[in-house]
């Protein structure tokens, strides 16, 4: 198990790529704060049967990413559990695709506000938990599409953009302090987020990937299990694409 | 402990420091009070007073001194 007895904190756990990894890091011993931004059907049972079977502590925390004073409750609730946070998961975010002429400021300023600025903002926090104990490990859910750009994703791939720069200034300053930052950069993953894309956009996609089909979100999640955990000890500053290949 | 000795121990700790190089010190007036330096002391001061500082706070608190009016104006620590 490379994450046994680590506590690490994962947003955007309701669905997707957040829940996947909420699973597969449980199964490796971690003990996770389960953020969402509010408990759907079955959740709060999902998070007590994660505990159970693993034998892990999972905690569901709520928050709203556009109310900084709900990132300051969740962090305080975090907190209150007096144990060191060695890992913050960010994949919390959202899209909202339009083409470049067509994206109203509302909406770029919009997905700025969740997909950039609160993540900072909920980090700055987490990694002063983290610098209490001199060692850390910090990775964010960017995309390709932040990397190769995407048709109709101005508002997306240039807030994920934004939080590959902030990665690796980040990775420069708290590396002194024990504490590592990375991003995964996935491809076209079969999530809820991706159902909604024709299928033929879907096939041209899997067309030019060398791994013919798209991903799963267990082997996003497996990737974020490596950064976070010491297997990774040396690696930082780094986007990590999974992406099956595609060109 | 006092909250002066916690506040005392959080720069000395941070910046390996003694209490007597503590008055009139300012924000890298030593080579460990740099930006990094800063976010451990804000990390030590909070876990001393089990608070979280706003992050205007943690720009504003530029010295020794201005660190101790923050904390007692805006967080009720009594020194």
């Amino acid at each position: 198990m490379i994450l046994k007895g680590k506590n690490v904190v994962i947003t955007g756990c309701l669905q997707g790529i957040g829940k996947s990894s909420m699973e597969y890091f449980a199964s490796q011993g971690a003990n996770i704060w389960a953020c969402a931004l509010a408990p759907n059907d079955g959740y709060e049972d999902f998070c007590k049967e994660l505990a159970r079977n693993n034998g892990v502590f999972v905690k569901p925390v709520y928050f709203n990413l556009l109310n900084n004073d709900e990132i300051k409750s969740a962090v305080k609730s975090i907190q209150s559990d007096k144990l060191p946070v060695e890992g913050l998961v960010n994949i919390a975010g959202m899209a909202k695709d339009a083409l470049f002429n067509m994206v109203s400021m509302d909406t770029l300023k919009n997905i700025f506000e969740i997909n950039f600025f609160s993540q900072i903002y909920f980090t700055q926090f987490i990694t002063k938990l983290m610098l209490r104990n001199g060692k850390g490990s910090i990775v964010f859910v960017s995309s390709i599409s932040a990397l190769d750009g995407n048709v109709g994703q101005l508002a997306y791939s240039s807030s994920k953009a934004a939080l590959i720069g902030a990665m690796r200034t980040m990775s420069k300053e708290l590396a002194s302090k024990g504490i590592r930052v990375n991003a995964v950069a996935p491809g076209v993953i079969n999530t809820d987020m991706n159902r909604i894309v024709p299928s033929e956009v879907i096939n041209d996609k899997i067309k030019k990937m060398d791994i013919k089909r798209l991903g799963e979100a267990e082997e996003v999640a497996k990737t974020l299990a490596y950064l976070i955990s010491d297997i990774s000890d040396y690696v930082t500053g780094q986007v990590l694409r999974i992406d099956g290949g595609i060109r | 402990m006092t909250n002066v000795e916690k506040y005392q121990n959080a720069f000395c700790e941070t910046f390996e420091l003694t209490n007597s190089q503590l008055v009139g010190l300012k924000y890298q007036g030593v080579e460990l009070w740099d930006s990094v330096g800063h976010m451990t002391l804000i990390a030590n001061l909070e876990e001393a007073f089990d608070i979280m500082m706003e992050t205007d706070d943690i720009i504003d608190l530029s010295s020794y001194e201005k660190g101790m009016k923050i904390l007692k104006e805006k967080y009720d620590i009594e020194f």
